[in-house]
């Protein structure tokens, strides 16, 4: 019986010195106001972003990054940002107690569907990751080459000079007989 | 009539109405065509969006032009020697700049009428989209001296060689490794500082970053200026390279 208390105390000092370590980085994570109610594909969203470091201690060595997850039933994946966005971390060498970090993402939409994105939070002598809520948003479909257009010119240019060299060689033909 | 004049026809006639030059044309709509086509029937392609076809389509353009130019330019005195009619045109009352810029002219005209061929295209794919506009206007600026360098190079070959095979196969080799550079080298390489020199000094490289610029980033013509004084002083290199080969062509 005395071991097994001597073993919980243990257990309660342990997870209290790791709590006491441990401190929460505040992220907050808004879209844009000025962002389309109706956005579609090439269209470019913001986000903005706050970090908050912990009111009792500094933080050295913040980085956060952009995180985009597309949602379509099926197609749940995480998204390759190459094309998305140019911008897809920033670092801050320091924030003081308290201290805020505010950062603008811009997202320029590629493809259709649903997406979530997030803003991740990690300082270099804190292990957990801290990580926005989410927010949500859907990319419409834009038809960005149309075929009903393409398609007369690909077709017709080439055999309007298809006609035009037919033309020729029949008028070459008829003063050249032989 | 004025000598330069009269062979620009004659150059402007070979392309227009002989079946030869329509057969080239023909070609490049194909190309284009085929292109276009390209688009709307793969699935990764048509998510492309407009800036970025249009982007593709007037490299597209550029490249293909530059290989009739190089394709015309190689026959330009070496064909002339080899179908025998080199002689009596420099017996003729014309000086070698004469001739040079008369064909030089003839070159102009093909990649007008290329350039006019690719503008239904360049509706079809960027209709909708932003900076068509500025493709176009861009396409003519950059284009130009690019591809007409090319076809003053592939002159320059031809006369001094005296080979259409010769000239064609060394300008089209130039052609490749200058397009070939930018569409296969990593960009994390063209980013280095001898990858950054490389395309300063590649013509066709100056052509691409300019219209990326300036169709998919949407950057003012300010940021353009230095890219047009290399680009021009690409052509003017090419010129006077063709200017000196053709005052001593090769009748080998």
């Amino acid at each position: 019986m005395k071991c097994r208390m001597t073993l919980l105390l243990l257990v309660v000092f342990v997870l209290s010195v790791s709590a006491a370590q441990a401190v929460d980085i505040s992220v907050r994570l808004t879209p844009d106001k000025e962002n389309s109610g109706h956005p579609t594909m090439g269209d470019t969203l913001q986000f903005r972003s706050r970090i908050t470091a912990p009111s009792d201690r500094p933080l050295e060595g913040v980085v956060a990054w952009i995180s985009l997850v597309e949602i379509d039933p099926g197609q749940e994946q995480p998204v390759d940002l190459e094309d998305w966005s140019a911008h897809k971390a920033v670092f801050a060498a320091h924030l003081e107690p308290a201290e805020e970090l505010d950062s603008t993402w811009s997202v320029r939409l590629i493809k259709a569907g649903d997406y979530r994105v997030a803003i991740s939070v990690m300082a270099r002598d804190q292990a957990p990751v801290f990580t926005s809520p989410t927010v949500k948003f859907h990319v419409f479909q834009k038809p960005v080459v149309e075929s009903r257009r393409i398609f007369p010119v690909a077709i017709g240019v080439p055999l309007l000079l298809l006609g035009l060299l037919g033309y020729r060689w029949q008028a070459s033909h008829r003063r050249n007989p032989i | 009539m004025n000598p330069i004049r009269l062979i620009a026809i004659k150059e402007r006639q070979a392309l227009l109405k002989d079946q030869r030059g329509l057969i080239w044309l023909l070609v490049f709509s194909i190309v284009l065509s085929t292109f276009s086509l390209l688009l709307i029937s793969n699935t990764e392609l048509s998510l492309l969006d407009n800036a970025q076809v249009v982007y593709l389509l007037i490299g597209t353009v550029t490249a293909a032009g530059a290989m009739i130019s190089v394709i015309l330019g190689s026959d330009a005195f070496a064909g002339e020697r080899e179908r025998g009619t080199l002689v009596p045109l420099l017996t003729a009352p014309i000086t070698t700049a004469q001739l040079l810029v008369g064909k030089a002219v003839g070159l102009l005209t093909a990649w007008a009428v290329m350039y006019l061929l690719a503008l239904p295209y360049l509706w079809a794919v960027g209709a909708g989209g932003q900076n068509l506009l500025q493709a176009i206007l861009y396409l003519a600026l950059f284009g130009t001296p690019v591809v007409l360098g090319f076809g003053a190079l592939a002159m320059a070959l031809s006369a001094r060689t005296g080979s259409v095979l010769i000239s064609l196969m060394t300008s089209m080799t130039l052609l490749l490794f200058s397009a070939g550079v930018p569409l296969f080298l990593d960009p994390s390489l063209r980013d280095s500082a001898i990858g950054k020199a490389l395309d300063m000094i590649n013509p066709f490289a100056t052509a691409l970053n300019t219209y990326d610029s300036v169709v998919v980033d949407s950057e003012a013509f300010s940021y353009q200026l230095l890219r047009l004084v290399l680009g021009v002083a690409w052509l003017c290199v090419t010129l006077i390279a063709a200017r000196q080969a053709a005052h001593k062509p090769s009748f080998r």
